[in-house]
């Protein structure tokens, strides 16, 4: 009963959170002396122009007005069109959804397929050559600028050794959608050709995405690892001589895993504010790239809705984040 | 003393404020070290993408400039930019979580509500949204760095008020009959001073992450702007054959967040005795 | 008779800060099949470490061997294949009870989870040949039928140990369990893998007084039926004095004296157990009641370490330890100048 009440508060959370959200940005909006709709209207429009387009978007209207005339809308699942698609915001947001989610899953798996082991392996060699090795990559991976590793793996794969492509998301048209995740829908209508472009598209940005979240992954499970290999637990299972690799790779990492798991919520942030700006390097056609193309055009209705939208995924992971975490640690229950 | 003595034993430490200083010292001295300081703003194009050599040490760029005096002179904006959106951050933060912490009740709780609205989207999400709405500039990437991350101060000093709260010292001092502003000032501030200072060079890192991911996005300066996340923006067209163009702004953003967060780790080992690493266990 | 476990002349310490902390020096040391030996003596005495030495589990990058031998059954645990050692011994041979019954289960798996791990690698039922293929340990089977026997086994010895409801409490994580069940679940432990020695570090000094007298009652029983030896480390004389054959004290670091349970009550020979008997009365059976401080062991005094605050101390107590003199059947001290035999 426990695990429904978090739920239950968690998406009751999304309300204050996305009012919230709105009200920030529209607050800001109204105390700087910036006109969104000569923005809008472009630099060689007329003053009547002008005008005309502002009673059309309903910046005429008092603030409160429009904040509640915003709220309507997104009741009703309207954001707005985008300058950029001339689409409604909320469609391209939906149909950009699986792409930014399979990057970053993509991301999320290497992450902790690299990031686990090695905090282990760090923790167990504690203060050996590899460990302060490791210290380093992961100091390192935490200070790169995400665009600019991006960048650099570009030029050095896609164009040095050409052995990835420098961007996009597929070669040709992509299997039939199904779940909107590439690498899935490919195995579910088993088109390996498709399946090996889709992977090879995706390597060069989950990998610039996973570096710095498999830092984090690093630190916080060597330093869970340290916590519990100490433990008295562990001391007892010495003791009866149970076999070091179940000891470690069993009971350990069972326990050093619930304070990484906790930290996959941060660690999902760290990764939405990498796909921003990685998408926009690899061309990848997801919500950053939208966010990105939305600020060239200006198109502050398209960033508002990235926002909430940001603002909404971010709820809701931490939401499974939650979840997760009920069913790794039974204490959590009591 | 001895924390000092601790301080410069711990090698990554001492590397971050080495990092640090020669930041400042690039700023400083920029019109000096620069080879060409009249290239920040001038262009030469028919020197324009040259690689390194002995005229031009890192290169030039598309407009023919130096990138090594361009660099020098981003550092002055690195270093505008973190100190003035960071000291905004704290200068808001540090009061609203004091107060929440202090008084407690359902003021508090409306001030932390509303910081976790501002926690409850990824920062530099944020930080577009408000840099964007401002349109670009430094002032508008500073003030929105500064309403992105006063909660991460609000948080801390809000949660560290509250436990002190209890403390006897504190309790005496509102017991003698000070002000509440006396108390937090003169006693509850200077306890928590070193978990605020220890967020803030960690918040320095990331607050230059996110002001060069800003600059890299066009959200920051307008063009002739040495920012470093700019010049990499620049630089991608010329990406294959002008590979030392994005590479020395790179690796500039790179030592110096590294240095921000060597020097947190480090302050954090000594000012926050309850994490101090290297505890010896029972024998 | 031969001693099940003897250890020799074991001298060891730890690297601090500080120095060498010389944690055991020249540790002689016999337990005989079947036998309850209650190892007793004021905290940092050593006697944990002893403990730990016999299991194995000393802190690995902390501690420093000089010189003894830890004889188990003739075989040298120090100098045996350690895989040996942790395949046929630890856990199987000698078991142990743990001081703390709270934190030494794992709190994410359940106690039936934990027990049937234990009882994977050292079920008396397991096959001598390392259980077949060369697997890694992660990927090596539990056979179903030993399985299903292995159970049984534990049920039955829940049951011994008083727990109602074992079925039950085998699905429980252990937060969801009291201190005494957890430490009845720890003896279980135990003695499932019907091992020769039992070492119980402290075992109840994390729990209610109320019932400590049950735990330890229970922790005799079952040895004595089942012919198991215990070690029990404790600083209370009352609980050694309950369950007890046989009495090892230890002072700083060495042995002092060592005596069946009834000569060691009527007829203490060195001064520090006189001194231990003497403060019993006021201090409700516990170690703490006596004058002077207990030496460094950064920097001990030489010879016997009880020199500075023993009364009888002359300069060759500081010059030299003494070495042991039998005063009677099993009854060893090692002191220059012991106290006279107490009237029969």
């Amino acid at each position: 009963m426990r695990r429904f009440e978090i739920i239950l508060t968690r998406l009751l959370w999304l309300v204050p959170t996305v009012v919230g959200l709105v009200v920030i940005v529209f607050a800001i909006a109204n105390v700087v002396p910036t006109d969104p709709v000569r923005i809008i209207a472009g630099e060689n429009a007329n003053p009547e122009q002008i005008e005309a387009l502002r009673v059309k978007l309903g910046y005429d209207k008092p603030l409160y007005v429009q904040l509640l005339r915003y709220f309507a809308d997104l009741l009703h699942g309207e954001m707005g069109t985008s300058l950029y698609s001339q689409r409604p915001i909320i469609d391209d947001l939906t149909s950009r959804l699986p792409a930014t989610l399979e990057l970053t899953l993509a991301a999320i798996l290497l992450a902790v397929a690299l990031g686990i082991p090695l905090g282990v392996v760090s923790a167990l060699r504690r203060n050996s050559l590899l460990d302060h090795g490791l210290r380093v990559v992961t100091v390192s991976g935490l200070a790169i600028a995400s665009f600019w590793l991006a960048m650099e793996l570009q030029f050095l794969f896609a164009m040095k050794l050409a052995i990835a492509p420098l961007n996009g998301r597929i070669a040709g048209f992509g299997p039939d959608t199904v779940t909107g995740l590439f690498i899935v829908d490919c195995l579910l209508s088993w088109d390996i050709e498709s399946l090996g472009s889709a992977m090879r598209h995706l390597a060069l940005p989950a990998l610039t995405l996973a570096l710095p979240a498999a830092a984090t992954i690093v630190r916080f499970t060597r330093a869970g690892v340290l916590e519990v290999i100490n433990s008295s637990s562990v001391l007892y299972q010495s003791a009866m001589g149970l076999p070091r690799p179940i000891i470690v790779w069993k009971y350990v990492l069972r326990s050093a895993l619930i304070s990484t798991v906790t930290q996959i919520g941060l660690i999902f942030g760290v990764l939405l504010s990498g796909a921003v700006v990685v998408e926009a390097v690899f061309d990848w056609p997801g919500l950053g790239t939208f966010a990105v193309q939305s600020i060239l055009q200006s198109d502050h209705k398209a960033i508002m809705g990235f926002t909430i939208w940001a603002g909404c995924m971010f709820v809701l992971i931490n939401l499974a984040v939650d979840v997760l975490q009920t069913v790794i640690d039974p204490r959590s229950t009591r | 003393m001895r924390s000092l003595r601790r301080f410069l034993a711990d090698r990554a430490a001492l590397l971050g404020t080495v990092l640090i200083l020669l930041l400042v010292l690039a700023a400083v001295l920029a019109p000096v070290l620069a080879p060409y300081p009249s290239d920040v703003f001038d262009f030469h194009t028919a020197n324009r993408l040259r690689p390194p050599s002995d005229a031009h040490w890192l290169g030039t760029d598309r407009m023919g400039s130096d990138i090594l005096s361009r660099l020098l002179f981003g550092a002055r904006i690195t270093i505008a930019i973190a100190v003035i959106a960071v000291g905004t951050a704290v200068v808001i933060g540090v009061p609203i979580g004091l107060v929440a912490g202090f008084y407690g009740g359902w003021p508090g709780d409306i001030l932390m509500r509303v910081s976790d609205v501002f926690l409850a989207v990824p920062q530099i999400v944020l930080a577009i949204a408000i840099a964007q709405t401002l349109g670009p500039s430094i002032e508008n990437v500073i003030l929105a760095l500064s309403l992105t991350y006063w909660p991460f101060w609000a948080r801390l000093v809000y949660a560290e008020t509250r436990s002190l709260k209890n403390e006897v010292f504190v309790e005496s001092a509102i017991a003698l009959g000070a002000s509440p502003l006396r108390v937090m000032v003169m006693h509850v501030l200077p306890n928590i001073a070193s978990a605020i200072i220890v967020r803030t060079s960690i918040g320095m890192g990331a607050t230059i992450l996110t002001a060069a991911a800003l600059g890299f996005l066009g959200l920051g300066a307008p063009s002739p702007t040495p920012e470093w996340g700019r010049m990499i923006a620049e630089s991608r067209e010329f990406l294959p054959d002008a590979w030392w163009y994005a590479t020395a702004p790179g690796i500039a953003i790179f030592l110096v967040v590294m240095g921000f967060n060597l020097l947190g780790d480090g302050l954090r080992d000594i000012l926050d005795p309850r994490i101090r690493r290297g505890a010896a266990g029972k024998a | 008779m031969t001693a099940l476990l003897e250890v020799q002349d074991l001298k060891l310490g730890f690297r601090t800060e500080g120095g060498l902390a010389r944690v055991l020096d020249g540790v002689n040391f016999r337990i005989d099949a079947g036998q309850v030996m209650g190892l007793v003596g004021e905290s940092g005495c050593g006697k944990t470490t002893l403990a730990r030495a016999v299991l194995g589990v000393l802190p690995h990058h902390a501690a420093q061997i000089d010189r003894g031998r830890i004889l188990f059954r003739g075989t040298d645990l120090l100098g045996a294949d350690p895989r040996m050692v942790n395949d046929r011994i630890r856990g199987r041979a000698i078991t142990f009870v743990p001081q703390d019954p709270f934190t030494s289960f794992s709190p994410v798996f359940t106690v039936g989870a934990q027990i049937m791990d234990i009882m994977k690698w050292k079920s008396p039922r397991r096959p001598a040949d390392n259980g077949g293929a060369r697997l890694p340990a992660l990927l090596r089977p539990y056979p179903g039928a030993r399985r299903r026997a292995d159970r049984a086994a534990v049920l039955e010895l829940l049951d011994a140990v008083q727990l109602p409801q074992p079925e039950r409490i085998l699905a429980k994580y252990p937060h969801e369990l009291s201190g005494g069940q957890r430490q009845r679940l720890m003896i279980a432990m135990a003695l499932l893998t019907e091992p020769d020695l039992v070492i119980a570090d402290e075992p109840t000094t994390a729990l209610d007084v109320t019932i400590q007298a049950q735990i330890l009652g229970l922790l005799r029983r079952l040895a004595t039926e089942r012919g198991v030896a215990v070690l029990l480390t404790t600083h209370d004389l009352g609980t050694a004095y309950e369950i007890c054959d046989a009495i090892t004290v230890m002072y700083a670091g060495q042995e002092v004296e060592s005596a069946p349970i009834d000569r060691f009550f009527r007829s203490p020979a060195h001064p520090y157990t006189a001194r231990l008997l003497a403060s019993l009365p006021k201090s409700e059976g516990t170690v703490a009641g006596i004058p002077g401080e207990v030496p460094s062991l950064l920097r001990p005094p030489g010879g016997c370490r009880f020199n500075p605050r023993c009364d009888r101390a002359g300069p060759e107590c500081t010059a030299e330890r003494p070495a042991a003199t039998r005063r009677a059947d099993f009854h060893l001290v090692r002191c220059h100048h012991p106290l006279a035999e107490a009237a029969p």
